[in-house]
């Protein structure tokens, strides 16, 4: 037998040299294949295509069917509107489900293969962007997500010209929260907990150590997503603790937290969360209740209408109709001609500008040299009577 | 009658009656040798098309057999486009890899390892700790996958040792463990607040923390990157391949041997002087090291490395091909990679999945009831009773028959006459799920004709719940129902799996 | 030496400790009789927090309920812990009887396959979202001082006294009547029970009955207590419920309780004293487990188990 493995060994090592040899590119290819599909011009035609990477089931469905309805909601206005159609394609990205980023990884793969598609919606998850990352810069399509917030994404080059998101990333955030803890609320001691999850403790780290620099004492634990039982962690936290800061990504288990602090006699400690937490599900919690949220124009008509066509506030999707309506703008004017390319498309994304007042977050929306929008503010919530009121 | 020395065929002029075949569930097996019992059982007990395709697979040399099973995948990417070849050609040789893995740890060796995955993940970060743009190294891939398989073997190795003293169920909850620890630690090791700090270097980012591990580079195999879908096809292909051959001639050698008097009694082997402790270590290298070379592949596939991706979700997913494939058996993974990653990609669209549905269910009315007049009835009698109720319920209740089936083409068009489609359909959805289940259940209990007529108003109840609240969870929640059951009735039908070999249990 | 946090972690954990009892009861019994590890016992746990919280919508939902809070409460119980049990003694019936005689490792994948089953029929029926018992509202949670730094809640004080009760009552039932004495012979030697006339299937399905039902009573306590339920919460609870059977010593009743409180306590106290607390949490409780391995692997009060050839 022994024989038998090392013939298979050295058979093994030749035939993976001639794999290698056979299947791989020599470095520059990668460009050329990137550069075979996204100048690859397509007919534009009456109906458009943008595809749509969101966690439509799965763990995270909560997050991604605002997305999704969000999304349909500007295709179907603007169709009503417009000769020229758009159409959406759908791939389910299963974020938070038992395989992981493969989901999403598939779904970018089939939009890239699939010709008619110019630009993609989505997706969701920090990491999902980064896992296919690969698979849609080979395909030569850009890309656009309305919630993926970790700052390292936009600023470490890998995706510079193919991604960008028109939502704020947690620099500002926490630069928001960070300001008004110290600055409105003249808070000293703090306690941050985190739920594990990569899009939590990114920003818990930020806070953390934006409070620290000025001057506040602040405690730290994390959670699972899976836990509801919060009682060891709350008798840990520090009797004189002042704000509890838990940038969740579940309204259900924000409120949990809060009615177990009461039970166990903490209802004087304020509670901050962040936009995962923007839900009357937590504002109902009671008056020392805050929350960070991007910005939204709630006079805005089309978030009326959307309120009434859609039980339930959803308000978290709103930044993927942003999204839709950026990828939508930027194939209107690169198929000007008939036929568009995929790099024509980026091209005019990275040339977005959509006034405030056409845009659903009261501001300009126009993106900078590294995907991120140039204003990028976060407002600041108080729970006033269950309901959140913008204070700051 | 006896199954030892059953009945030669034409003694008497008469075809002898098959035997009762030997693996049946309620036969006591004492004193019967398993070869004996396997080759009795394989020879009596299939009649038909499918003995006949199993004696001639039987009958062909070891080589062909590969060459049929790996075949259609190599010709697979001339056929198809890159998107369908990540998602049904990749993924599933990939999967099989890990699954050939685990089946030497499970199905040779018959060691319960519930933290297998940890190992395909301890694979991927490792190699992107040698070779990423987040670590700054980039060790070519001819130096780096060696080192994975090593260390990875080693984990095993360690990983093992926790197995000398601990029976089945013990070692699953341990190597469980293993695998939560493995999980916390790669989602807190990113050097930062939360994380430990280790003597003489301080705070390390060794892998990134809940935000993953990116930017692995490609193999580079002596300068060649592999960058393209087909080259990471066609090298984990040739790698699938070599690794069955290889688990071939292992099977039949002594250490194969030994592995299988392991699993079938660990105390009986033990007596023989068979080196137990040394064969379950060493089971569990050879499954850490498959598992940390698929874990490569995986990396540089998704070019990162994220702390979800090898957690519970996969291990079942891997189990599952192992079982439905068989344990013990090598081409059987493959094919239970096929069923297990083919089957939900199918399912995605509701369409397709309605179309599965509606063919499996005929098929296995067709294979389940012999003669061929009975299916026929039962199916005439299901369309019947399905027009007949449409007819009273759109008499009497106009809510119950308002809704549409959504995207269903032709079939959606004929069904939308057929099946009752409340308006509202929640809480009712819920309660027929449920009767549905206890329907099934009883199902099991009746026999002859009176399960025939029972099996119409349950078939018309579950076209009822897939239309109705099934088809809305196609690729999540209903995908993993139907895996539930698929094992339980697997695990009743045939315990060893579909391809595996029944093994017979000395009282 | 901070008190307040010692007592707060002792209360805590005490309570978690009785969820995690009654689940490791329904272990311990199973596998004392079949040796069989029930992977699906966490998800009958599940059920029966979902069934206490259908029960409680069906009488008027957690604000508006129509008879007294406490006495919803017991209606909760008692409905759930009978569905439950006949939810066990179905599993049993279908996924594990058949396979009494097959290769050890069948009815564990037949286990896992009804836990995957259970787990994902309800997330399809009930989704993934939350249900919120509400306890606030519903009995009105009250925490009781004792000094400056004891507190305990009367939920918390319910959850401890329901688990012990339903103990003490298990012990009896196994004790004094005769079911319970065939059960003990089953598990002891199951051909010998066979042979004195003991109907095995029924002592079985009575031994799931009452495993599963405590299982309920657990889901419904943990509801109470922690206010949330959600479709995925079985597998740790089930995890947990096991490791507390094994410390506690397989097999044995009073080692399934001690074994739960003292898991649950490690939980507490681990959250509450060592660094990064929360987070490794559930690893500090395993690798109590491995210790437990390595020095009793019997566990505290399980005899030595005599492996024949």
């Amino acid at each position: 037998m022994k024989k038998v493995v090392v013939a298979a060994t050295l058979a093994a090592a030749l035939a993976v040299l001639a794999t290698a040899a056979w299947g791989s590119t020599k470095g520059s290819t990668k460009v050329a294949s990137q550069a075979n599909a996204s100048s690859a011009l397509v007919k534009c035609g009456k109906t458009r295509s943008i595809g749509l990477l969101a966690p439509i089931t799965g763990p995270a469905a909560s997050l991604g069917q605002p997305q999704v309805h969000w999304a349909k909601f500007f295709v179907s206005n603007y169709n009503k509107t417009h000769r020229k159609k758009f159409k959406l394609v759908p791939e389910d990205t299963q974020l938070g489900a038992a395989n992981g980023t493969a989901e999403a990884v598939k779904g970018a793969q089939a939009l890239g293969s699939s010709a008619s598609v110019l630009g993609v919606v989505g997706p969701a998850g920090s990491n999902e962007v980064k896992a296919t990352t690969g698979a849609l810069k080979g395909a030569g399509l850009g890309w656009v997500s309305g919630s993926a917030t970790n700052t390292q994404i936009t600023l470490d080059g890998t995706r510079t010209g193919f991604f960008f998101r028109t939502v704020p990333p947690d620099s500002s955030q926490s630069k928001s929260v960070t300001g008004y803890i110290t600055g409105t609320l003249k808070l000293k001691r703090v306690y941050i907990i985190d739920d594990q999850e990569a899009y939590s403790t990114g920003l818990a780290d930020e806070v953390q150590a934006q409070l620290q620099a000025k001057g506040v004492t602040v405690g730290r634990d994390g959670v699972s997503q899976q836990q509801s039982d919060f009682t060891s962690l709350i008798n840990k936290i520090p009797r004189n603790t002042q704000l509890v800061y838990l940038p969740w990504q579940l309204p259900p288990k924000g409120k949990a937290f809060g009615q177990q602090m009461k039970s166990q006699g903490r209802a004087g400690v304020k509670l901050m969360g962040s936009d995962g937490l923007f839900d009357p599900l937590f504002s109902s919690l009671g008056n020392n209740v805050y929350d960070s949220f991007f910005p939204l124009n709630p006079a805005d008509k089309r978030v009326a209408a959307f309120k009434a066509s859609h039980k339930g506030t959803e308000l978290f999707g709103a930044p993927s109709y942003v999204a839709a309506q950026v990828v939508a703008g930027a194939i209107d004017r690169a198929c000007k001609n008939g036929t568009a390319t995929r790099a024509e498309v980026r091209a005019q994304i990275k040339k977005t500008s959509i006034a405030a007042s056409a845009s659903l977050l009261g501001l300009k929306v126009a993106f900078d040299k590294h995907g991120d929008m140039v204003k990028k503010p976060f407002g600041i919530y108080h729970s006033v009577k269950g309901v959140f009121v913008r204070v700051a | 009658m006896s199954s030892l020395g059953g009945g030669q065929p034409g003694e008497g002029g008469l075809p002898a009656a098959a035997p009762e075949p030997v693996d049946a569930p309620d036969r006591v097996k004492v004193g019967v040798d398993e070869w004996v019992a396997e080759a009795e059982g394989r020879r009596a007990a299939r009649s038909g098309l499918t003995g006949a395709l199993v004696r001639v697979w039987e009958r062909l040399p070891a080589p062909a057999r590969l060459a049929i099973l790996i075949g259609p995948f190599a010709i697979f990417p001339f056929i198809t486009n890159e998107g369908n070849l990540y998602r049904y050609g990749l993924i599933t040789i990939i999967y099989a890899l890990l699954a050939l893995g685990l089946n030497v740890v499970v199905g040779f060796a018959g060691l319960l390892d519930l933290g297998y995955v940890a190992f395909f993940g301890v694979g991927a970060y490792l190699y992107g700790i040698m070779a990423s743009g987040h670590s700054g190294h980039h060790l070519q891939a001819e130096i780096a996958i060696p080192i994975v398989v090593i260390s990875t073997a080693l984990f095993g190795l360690l990983l093992g040792l926790t197995s000398w003293r601990l029976l089945g169920d013990y070692l699953a909850i341990v190597t469980l463990f293993f695998l939560q620890a493995f999980v916390i630690f790669v989602n807190n090791a990113n050097g930062g607040l939360n994380d430990f700090s280790y003597p003489f270097v301080g705070k390390v980012d060794l892998t990134g923390g809940s935000n993953g591990l990116d930017q692995i580079d490609p193999l580079n195999f002596f300068g060649y990157h592999i960058t393209t879908t087909k080259g990471y096809y066609f090298f984990t292909l040739i790698s699938i391949t070599l690794l069955m051959t290889m688990l071939y001639f292992v099977n039949g050698s002594r250490t194969g041997r030994a592995w299988r008097a392991l699993r079938e009694d660990p105390l009986a082997a033990e007596v023989m002087s068979v080196p137990v402790n040394r064969l379950k270590l060493l089971a569990f290298m050879f499954g850490a090291a498959t598992a940390g070379f698929s874990g490569t592949i995986y990396g540089a596939v998704q070019s990162g490395a994220f702390p979800g991706d090898y957690d519970v979700g996969l291990l079942i997913t891997i189990y599952a091909i192992v079982i439905l494939g068989g344990l013990g058996s090598i081409g059987g993974v493959v094919i239970g990679a096929l069923v297990v990653n083919g089957a939900p990609e199918l399912l995605r669209s509701s369409s397709n999945a309605r179309f599965l549905f509606y063919g499996v269910l005929l098929l296995a009315l067709f294979i389940a009831m012999r003669p061929w007049y009975k299916p026929v009835v039962v199916l005439l009698g299901t369309i019947a009773f399905g027009f007949a109720v449409h007819g009273i319920a759109s008499a009497v209740w106009s809510r119950g028959t308002a809704g549409h089936i959504e995207g269903g083409g032709q079939l959606g068009r004929a069904l939308e006459h057929w099946v009752l489609l409340p308006r509202n359909t929640s809480s009712i959805a819920g309660w027929a799920y449920f009767a549905l289940i206890v329907a099934a259940l009883v199902l099991t209990l009746l026999r002859g004709w009176w399960r025939a007529l029972a099996l119409i108003p349950t078939l018309y109840l579950a076209s009822f719940v897939w239309e109705n609240k099934l088809v809305e969870q196609v690729s999540g929640a209903t995908r993993l129902i139907l895996l539930g059951g698929l094992l339980v009735v697997i695990m009743n039908v045939r315990p060893s799996g579909i391809f595996g070999t029944s093994r017979v249990e000395i009282a | 030496m901070n008190w307040s946090l010692f007592f707060g972690e002792l209360v805590s954990g005490l309570t978690l400790g009785s969820i995690y009892a009654l689940i490791a009861l329904g272990y311990t019994m199973v596998y004392g009789i079949l040796k069989l590890l029930n992977f699906a016992h966490g998800d009958v746990y599940m059920v029966g927090a979902f069934v206490g919280f259908f029960v409680l919508k069906w009488l008027g939902g957690p604000l508006a309920p129509a008879v007294t809070g406490w006495l919803a409460v017991a209606i909760m119980f008692t409905v759930a812990m009978l569905a439950c049990g006949a939810l066990g003694v179905g599993i049993e019936r279908f996924a594990y009887r058949p396979l009494r005689n097959a290769p050890r490792i069948a009815p564990l994948i037949s286990a896992l396959g009804v836990s995957i089953f259970l787990q994902n029929s309800a997330l399809l029926l009930w989704g993934p979202q939350f249900r919120d018992y509400d306890t606030f509202d519903l009995v009105g949670v009250k925490s009781y001082h004792i000094g400056t730094n004891f507190f305990i809640s009367n939920v918390q004080i319910l959850t401890i006294s329901v688990s012990i009760g339903l103990t003490i009552l298990l012990a009896l039932v196994i004790s004094r009547t005769r079911t319970g004495k065939a059960m003990r012979a089953t598990s002891f030697d199951r051909d010998a029970a066979e042979m004195m006339g003991i109907s095995i299937d029924r002592v079985i399905s009575f031994t799931f009955f009452l495993g599963s039902a405590l299982a309920a009573a657990g889901g419904i306590m943990f509801g109470l207590v922690f206010g949330q339920i959600f479709s995925l919460m079985g597998f740790t609870a089930g995890l947990k419920g096991f490791t507390a059977a094994v410390v506690g010593g397989i097999g044995s009743i009073p080692g399934a309780v001690l074994g739960g409180f003292l898991i649950g306590l490690t939980e507490a106290f681990a959250t509450g004293y060592l660094p990064g607390g929360s987070v490794y949490a559930n690893l500090y409780v395993f690798a109590l487990l491995i210790v437990m391995f390595l020095i009793r692997p019997t566990g505290l009060l399980g005899s030595p188990v005599i492996q024949k050839v």
